[in-house]
């Protein structure tokens, strides 16, 4: 366990957004979290006490947003947890590489071209078929701690 | 859906069995089949085969004529589970092929199941015997109103002989069984299916329990007396007791017959049967009825016929001295509590305990008493002395004598007085009285339950549990009457149970303070069932207030008073904490009623108390009220504050919670019993009216009242409150219920409200709230919720409307502020993708919905002013976190907040504002959510993300059916004026458009978002059904989709709103097209697709479905009203189609016999009653009791069931 902890720590650092404090118990479920230095979707809270006079804690499930993998934590309730910066951007998928990463078009006009495909299968078939259809294409590109993905695709319309 | 109709005749033919090879002679077949059955019945036991030998066993039982097979497989086969299987399919076929039987195949079968019973009455298997009885008694049943007198007399003498044991104990215990299955059987509730009418069970109940029931139970009384005889004597056969053990099961099997008591036959000899159309249209057989929970008595009332059968004072001896027998070891050998002859004894004694009605002669209930004075001698010895009968238990004797004993207890207690109660064990000389036996009884249980442990399912906590029902039902009986003063020893009894408890809870409270925090405690359930534990016992503690609430009081301000020394870390509070948590939520119970919305009154026993020298200080309800006032006070004090665990808070919170409802400045205070409702609120308090009345009511008034003590009161609780949310940050519990419990009791009644905004505390509260101080705003969103709706609610207290829109200003605007300045930083769109930023917008908005569901009449233009004021951030808030759908939902919450409490309201120009607002709404988010797909590496969160769509749909539902709500409640001014009102139909159709793409079968399927759906849309098409008419093919394809989906769907509710909205739309067609209007238009045209396949136009295709669901499906008769209403108009809007599934229908049938009732229930239907072809309120009156009568009719051979 510890190992993945230094094998994140420098990834976290060399991202640019950041983490937030905030107060373990009023993060309820489907908030994000950091838990071991990952950024998750919290599936379960659950409240208990240090003994029946002592103080509230929460116990934390968590899914790493980007790796799907599960991960749990316990947490003074009074006490400040780490929040990720989730960001999520609509681009336009302008082109598919033969080495798997897409083109995608900026609000700015420019391109951005360091994202590989997703390795999902349904939006990978999704996104090639679409693609190939010659329909207009959004991927949503999920960013958190430093990492991307493309999580969502949405259809708008075929190409003109 | 289509074409289903014809096939659903009666399936009796299935080809499955047939394939099997056919050999030679009959002989041989017959060999065959039970080889098949038999292999069939041992690979059953394998897993691999089961299935095959399922399929083989189910398609034996849908074979056409098994009987033969049948017979031979039970008399020949040497397997038991074969000749199970056999007697099962005997059964189902019998009643399938019935009409095909011949009178004499019918009776001959019958008899041939008892002659097989009988005649292996001493070999066979017990389960095979059952079964084959049990088939026996469908038989009997499913022929019983066809068969003549002379042909059940003959069989019965026949059972009749068996039962008198002339055959021998073996065959007499087949006959008893027999009955036993034929009470089953004949008992709707667990008779098995025959797809015949309800009407048809109902007459077999009746005319058994009229014509048979006593007979039975005299035979089986007689049975049982003669096998006990020979028993006793020892001259009989071991079978003796089983015998009688059978005997006494079925005596009391009969008295839990659902006794109806009023049967009279007709002047020609039948049944009248009362003619409720109740269940006639679900099936209800097979279903047990649902008792009451907490009810371990049901009352037997057979009715005056049954007098001399169970009153003869010899036949309750007799069972009492049989099992007094029992007892002394006589029958039964060493395991005699347990074994079957004690226990029936002992359930007919209980249910001898439960006698009552009309069965009494109406002598002023004299004769009841002595029967129950009889019955408790009788039932005291199992009992008493309870020292020794739970001593005795403890060392590891069964129990269950014990608990039925307390049953009997129950049973008779719900049927007297408390005084007539007590005097049942006064007979000669005894000194104590039943109450007293009552209280020892349950002070020994509950000394008896904790030395178990805290293990649930106990026998000492199922007595307790009995026991408190005694008491309960002594205390508050249903029957008001009874309601007569406790007897002085009852009230001492009373007390002396409450001081057992709290004594060893208080005690078990220490013991377990330093457990680990039982994560179990917070659930729910657990929470409900500790609760109604507690205000059981807090009916014993009323009973007795002088002495029980004093006790309450002393033992909390004895330990309020250690307190200062436990600061420091000197002494280890712990166990003091968890007896005072304890000591608290008794309190609680027993001071108050919860009152889930209405203002409880104080217990009538608490106010009726005459406080000790006059003095309203020394009222056991102020001494203890004031103790806890006291304990709140302490957490005040910061150098205390630090003992006060939070799950203390937690139980004081909650006190107060309850206590304000019922204490606190009552709204009647100062009026005493005689005075008039009209008197003004708080005009003569604490000034006692007449001091020759002075009672507990005036000393609770002088106490907590408004001139009184109360100011006073509430301004430590508002200042608890605040400490409680903001001493202990993170426990959230504590929060919750301070914001969910305590400040809306504060904020409930007006009177209280007028005094809270005067107060410095509340006002420094609000300032606080408004200016968004940080610990007020660390609190989570749904507090901060809670805590502005309390402070929106308080300005009902304010003096005029006026001062009451510029306090909801006041406290809002800073807020409205903060929202607006938000979205107009330049950098917003990435500044709000901060984590801490989405957490602040979610509690701004969780603030301004707050204050909005806190909407008052008076402050109505205060909170529109605050949405419209926000309107446009908002609208900038649901683009920017397009993404973020909890800020979404949230956000979408508020709005449908919002608008209900501002619809009703709005004037013409004001509604425009809000509609105009809706609509972008609606289309931002449509925009960003049509046609979008999501994934995810984890299935969770992707069905999270799913969860979150259909919250989404839910809430834009809500919106729309909040919006469309302006058409019918309008309390608006100007309904004249010139401005033009809103089309409210075209923004609800316009938001049905955005959201019928997004809705799918699947989240269809999610009971809520489904009900409000079709609310939805039944309202729509009633209302609107021409808008509906100009939809496109495809948008109303889409709705026609969803009706169909409503038609089959399992919730009443959802059926009943579908069939309104097909009502709605074809009674709007018919009506047209009289009119040479157009209608539906194309909609309802049949179409030809382009593979050729004709589309039936939609009425049609909903005449179908309709007729389908009311012929074949299995419904609640609540349903016929509004499918006849539907059917109707669909049938009058295509008769040349109606006449045609009625032909598919004829044809569909074989018999002819049923062909022609068919064709002639489908006549009537149309042409009785003067049914016309127009849809005039008596036209569909007349309709409907048609189609009932065609129901009734025909679904019986239709359904097989």
């Amino acid at each position: 366990m510890s190992d993945d902890e230094h094998q994140f720590d420098h990834k976290a650092d060399a991202g640019a957004s950041k983490t937030y404090p905030q107060q373990a118990g009023t993060i309820r479920k489907n908030a994000y979290i950091v838990i071991k230095q990952r950024p998750c979707k919290v599936v379960e809270v659950s409240t208990s006490k240090t003994g029946k006079h002592g103080h509230a804690k929460c116990h934390f499930v968590g899914i790493d947003i980007f790796t799907g993998k599960k991960l749990e934590d316990i947490v003074p309730s009074s006490h400040n947890c780490d929040v990720p910066e989730v960001v999520r951007t609509d681009y336009q998928l302008i082109d598919i590489s033969e080495d798997g990463f897409v083109s995608l078009l900026t609000e700015s006009g420019d391109t951005k071209d360091d994202l590989r495909l997703p390795t999902d299968d349904q939006l990978l078939t999704q996104i090639k078929e679409g693609f190939g259809d010659g329909k207009d294409l959004v991927v949503t590109v999920m960013a958190a701690m430093g990492e991307e993905q493309i999580c969502a695709l949405k259809d708008i319309g075929p190409k003109n | 859906m289509k074409g289903q109709l014809p096939d659903q005749d009666m399936g009796m033919e299935q080809p499955g069995w047939q394939q099997h090879p056919m050999v030679g002679s009959d002989m041989e077949r017959l060999m065959a089949t039970m080889q098949a059955v038999e292999q069939a019945c041992s690979s059953l036991q394998v897993p691999n085969s089961r299935v095959a030998a399922e399929a083989t066993l189910l398609a034996f039982r849908r074979s056409s004529h098994p009987v033969q097979a049948c017979q031979y497989i039970l008399e020949h086969s040497q397997m038991a589970t074969a000749r199970f299987q056999a007697a099962a399919t005997m059964q189902e076929a019998a009643v399938r092929e019935w009409g095909l039987l011949s009178a004499v195949n019918k009776n001959s079968l019958r008899t041939y199941c008892l002659h097989y019973a009988m005649a292996r009455a001493e070999t066979g298997e017990a389960f095979v015997q059952a079964k084959v009885l049990a088939v026996a008694a469908v038989l009997l049943k499913r022929g019983w109103l066809d068969s003549v007198a002379a042909e059940k007399e003959s069989f019965f003498s026949e059972v009749r002989v068996a039962v008198q044991g002339t055959h021998g104990p073996a065959a007499q215990r087949s006959g008893i069984a027999l009955l036993e299955a034929l009470v089953a059987e004949f008992s709707p509730s667990t008779a098995s299916p025959m797809g015949l009418p309800a009407e048809f069970h109902e007459h077999c109940r009746a005319s058994l329990e009229l014509d048979y029931l006593q007979q039975f139970y005299t035979w089986a009384q007689d049975a049982a007396v003669s096998t006990a005889d020979r028993a006793v004597q020892g001259v009989g056969t071991p079978l003796d007791v089983n015998v009688c053990a059978a005997a006494l099961h079925l005596m009391s099997q009969i008295l839990n017959w659902e006794f109806q008591g009023t049967l009279v036959r007709g002047p020609n000899g039948n049944i009248v049967v009362g003619k409720n159309r109740a269940n006639v249209f679900t099936s209800s057989i097979g279903r047990e009825s649902v008792k009451r929970p907490g009810e371990h008595a049901s009352v037997v009332q057979p009715g005056p016929a049954w007098h001399d059968i169970l009153l003869q004072p010899n036949r309750i001896a007799w069972v009492l001295e049989l099992y007094e027998r029992i007892r002394q070891g006589g029958l039964g050998g060493i395991g005699w509590v347990d074994s079957p002859l004690a226990v029936s004894a002992r359930q007919l004694i209980v249910q001898f305990c439960s006698l009552s009605g009309s069965i009494f002669p109406a002598d002023g209930s004299t004769s009841q008493e002595l029967h129950l004075q009889r019955m408790m001698s009788g039932i005291s010895t199992w009992l008493d002395p309870p020292e020794h009968v739970v001593g005795v238990i403890k060392s590891g004797t069964s129990e269950s004598e014990f608990l039925d004993g307390c049953r009997a207890l129950v049973a008779i207690a719900s049927l007297t007085s408390p005084s007539v109660f007590d005097q049942l064990l006064r007979v000669g000389a005894r000194p104590v009285g039943t109450l007293n036996l009552l209280a020892s009884l349950t002070c020994e249980i509950i000394k008896a339950s904790r030395s178990q442990g805290s293990e649930e399912d106990t026998w000492a906590n199922e007595a307790l549990d009995i026991l408190l029902d005694s008491w309960t039902v002594l205390l508050q009986p249903a029957d008001l009457s009874k309601r007569i003063p406790f007897p002085a020893n009852g009230t001492d009894a009373a007390a002396a149970v409450f001081h057992a408890y709290v004594e060893t809870h208080v005690k078990a409270a220490a013991a377990s303070a330093h457990d680990e925090g039982d994560e179990t405690e917070q659930l729910r359930a657990a929470i409900a069932a500790r609760d109604e534990h507690l205000s059981a016992i807090a009916l014993v503690a009323r009973a007795a207030p002088s002495a029980t609430v004093p006790l309450l009081a002393m033992l909390i301000s004895e330990r309020c008073s250690w307190f200062p020394q436990c600061t420091g870390g000197r002494v280890d509070p712990t166990a003091v904490l968890e007896e005072l948590h304890w000591l608290v939520l008794m309190s609680g119970h027993v001071l108050a009623d919860s009152g889930d919305g209405e203002t409880p009154l104080v217990p009538e026993s608490l106010s009726a108390l005459i406080p000790g020298n006059a003095d309203p200080v020394n009222h056991p309800a102020v001494l203890l009220s004031q103790a806890s006032i006291d304990l709140a006070r302490q957490s005040l004090d910061t150098s205390l504050r630090g003992v006060f665990s939070p799950r203390l808070m937690e139980a004081i919170v909650w006190f107060f919670g309850r206590w304000v409802d019922t204490y606190l400045m009552p709204a009647d205070a100062g009026r005493g019993p005689n005075s008039t409702p009209s008197s003004n609120e708080g005009e003569m308090p604490g000034q006692i009216a007449n001091p020759g009345q002075f009672d507990g009511r005036n000393s609770l008034v002088v106490a907590f009242g408004e001139k009184g003590g109360g100011k006073a009161v509430l301004e430590v609780l508002v200042r608890v409150s605040v400490t409680a949310l903001t001493a202990w940050p993170g426990e959230r519990t504590l929060q919750e219920i301070v914001c969910f419990q305590l400040l809306p009791a504060l904020v409930r009644r007006r009177n209280i409200c007028a005094h809270l905004v005067t107060m410095d505390s509340w006002q420094e509260l609000a300032h606080a709230f408004a200016y968004q101080q940080p610990t007020l705003s660390a609190l989570a969103a749904p507090i901060q919720r809670a805590l502005s709706e309390a402070l929106c609610k308080s300005a009902a207290g304010m003096s005029s409307g006026e001062a009451t829109n510029q306090y909801v200003k006041d406290l809002l605007g800073p807020i409205t502020g903060s929202v607006s300045g938000l979205t107009k930083r330049e950098d917003f769109q990435t500044f709000a993708q901060q984590p801490n930023v989405i957490l602040q917008v979610s509690c701004l908005i969780e603030r301004l919905r707050g204050a909005a569901r806190a909407t008052l009449p008076r402050s109505q233009k205060a909170i529109f002013d605050v949405g419209a004021a926000v309107m446009e951030p908002l609208l900038i808030l649901l683009q920017t976190y397009k993404h973020q759908s909890s800020v979404v939902y949230l956000l979408l919450k508020y709005v449908v907040d919002w608008v209900d409490g501002q619809v009703a309201f709005l004037e013409a120009k004001e509604t425009a504002i809000l509609f105009h607002f809706c609509v972008r709404l609606l289309e931002i988010y449509s925009a960003h959510n049509i046609g979008k797909v999501s994934i995810s590496k984890s299935n969770n969160i992707l069905s999270e993300s799913q969860t979150e769509k259909y919250k989404d749909l839910r809430v834009l539902l809500q919106l729309l059916t909040n919006l469309s709500s302006k058409d019918l409640i309008d309390f608006a001014s100007d309904v004249n004026s010139d401005v033009e009102n809103p089309d409210v139909a075209q923004v609800v159709y316009l938001g049905l458009h955005i959201i019928t793409p997004l809705m799918s079968v699947d989240l269809l399927k999610y009971p809520k978002l489904c009900r409000q759906y079709f609310t939805l849309l039944a309202h729509m098409l009633e209302v609107y059904p021409e808008k509906v008419a100009r939809l496109s093919a495809d948008g109303f394809g889409r709705i026609v989709g969803t009706l169909d989906f409503g038609l089959r769907h399992q919730d009443v509710e959802v059926v009943n709103m579908s069939l309104t909205a097909l009502n709605a739309i074809a009674f709007y067609h018919y009506q047209a097209v009289c009119r040479g209007q157009e209608g539906l238009g194309e909609h309802a045209l049949s179409t030809t697709g382009p593979d050729g396949v004709v589309k039936d136009g939609v009425l049609a295709h909903f005449l179908r479905s309709v007729m389908q669901f009311l012929l074949f499906e299995d419904y609640s008769n609540e349903l016929v009203e509004p499918a006849a209403d539907a059917l109707l108009p669909l049938i009058l809007c295509n008769t040349a189609f109606y006449q045609k599934l009625a032909q598919e229908l004829l044809e569909g049938q074989q018999n002819a016999v049923l062909q022609s009732r068919l064709a002639t229930a489908f006549h009537v239907l149309l042409n009785s009653n003067q049914v016309s072809s127009s849809l005039d309120r008596h036209n569909r009156r007349r309709f409907r009791e048609n189609l009932y009568s065609f129901l009734s009719d025909v679904r019986g051979f239709l359904r097989t069931r």
